[in-house]
């Protein structure tokens, strides 16, 4: 057993007036390399009151976004040996997102921007008797974009969102906007970039890609939004 | 209870990528630019004023160190802005867009302008 110090930002509306850091020891097992959320269990092990989300424990569901060690990531798939500096882990909730309790953020600006997007298959003409169908081709277009979760980590950790929450849209939004007008099957194309067609949805982007760097699956919200910029300018021209 | 949520946004605590770095000093070097554009504004008006004033302009740059230092400044913040600026074209024509792109793109924009920063030296002083 190796002793750990966790940092973990505290908060509750109940008590608190203020978020305050609060130091707890936990004792983490040798010749294993723990989770992140597993660290956190140990810790409510330590303080009953401690509270975060979490379900799938695997990287999967997207509900332990959470800011490590200045990093945003899932904490039940970042590895406590490349989370902790020195002997130290420093756990705080997603930036720029009202907080909750303790580790839990209000995602409601999260889910209304990607609701803004209409994440979901527009088509107007007659459906066919089968599924429609698409090729390969067109159908491996889809891939780096459909495998997002929503964990809110990239959205998150950008400055154009902090400041913007409201108007721009985000990289979890974009990159799922991206992923209807890629797709060969919606016919909404023309709709979809004229709702994104203003100063704040989409170019509030400088390109800063945070997002890219943070993102738990290994997507690219900053490649996609080229593609929406490229396709709005097209469009006009 | 208290129903003003606090929001976790303390920059000091939050990780910056190197493209990051680079996208926030594209801003400051903006800041500056337009600040030192004030300077160079000034200078050229009364370079033009009369004789006497383009030999006193004349004279404060080639002597005043700390008109020098503002002219070097402002020099070094164009070229931060400008090569920070090429990168962005390159990056909208697709180019280094990816996690390793964006990073080499950023080493790139840092290389180029401190190359720049030393000769903008040299013609200054």
């Amino acid at each position: 057993m190796t002793a750990l110090t966790v940092s973990i930002y505290r908060y509750n509306p109940e008590t608190d007036k203020k978020p305050y850091m609060q130091d707890i020891e936990v004792d983490v097992p040798e010749g294993k390399d723990l989770m992140v959320l597993d660290v956190l269990h140990l810790a409510k092990e330590k303080d009953p009151a401690l509270t975060y989300r979490r379900s799938c424990r695997e990287g999967v569901c997207g509900s332990d976004g959470m800011n490590i060690s200045g990093k945003n990531g899932l904490a039940c798939i970042t590895p406590l040996s490349e989370a902790k500096k020195g002997n130290k882990l420093v756990l705080r909730p997603l930036p720029g997102l009202p907080v909750v309790r303790d580790l839990v953020v209000d995602m409601s600006l999260f889910y209304k921007q990607y609701e803004k997007i209409k994440p979901y298959l527009q088509n107007d003409t007659p459906a066919p008797a089968i599924e429609r169908l698409q090729s390969p081709e067109d159908r491996a277009k889809l891939d780096g974009l459909y495998e997002c979760i929503l964990c809110a980590c990239c959205s998150t950790s950008c400055p154009s969102f902090w400041w913007n929450p409201d108007k721009f849209v985000g990289p979890a939004g974009l990159l799922q906007a991206w992923r209807f007008l890629a797709d060969s099957r919606d016919t909404a194309t023309a709709e979809r970039l004229a709702d994104l067609d203003d100063p704040f949805s989409v170019f509030r982007c400088r390109g800063i890609m945070n997002c890219v760097n943070v993102c738990p699956k290994g997507l690219n919200p900053t490649r996609a939004i080229g593609h929406i910029r490229s396709m709005l300018l097209t469009q006009s021209a | 209870m208290n129903n003003n949520r606090p929001v976790n946004l303390d920059l000091t605590t939050i990780w910056l990528p190197i493209t990051g770095v680079v996208s926030f000093a594209h801003r400051v070097s903006g800041i500056v630019l337009f600040i030192g554009a004030a300077f160079l504004v000034w200078a050229l008006d009364a370079s033009l004023s009369s004789a006497a004033g383009f030999a006193q302009v004349k004279q404060l740059l080639a002597e005043n160190f700390i008109a020098q230092f503002i002219v070097w400044g402002t020099l070094c913040a164009l070229a931060y802005h400008f090569v920070a600026g090429i990168k962005h074209l390159i990056m909208d024509a697709g180019i280094g867009e990816t996690k390793e792109g964006g990073k080499a793109g950023a080493y790139f924009t840092l290389i180029v302008s401190a190359v720049l920063f030393v000769l903008a030296g040299v013609w200054v002083w």
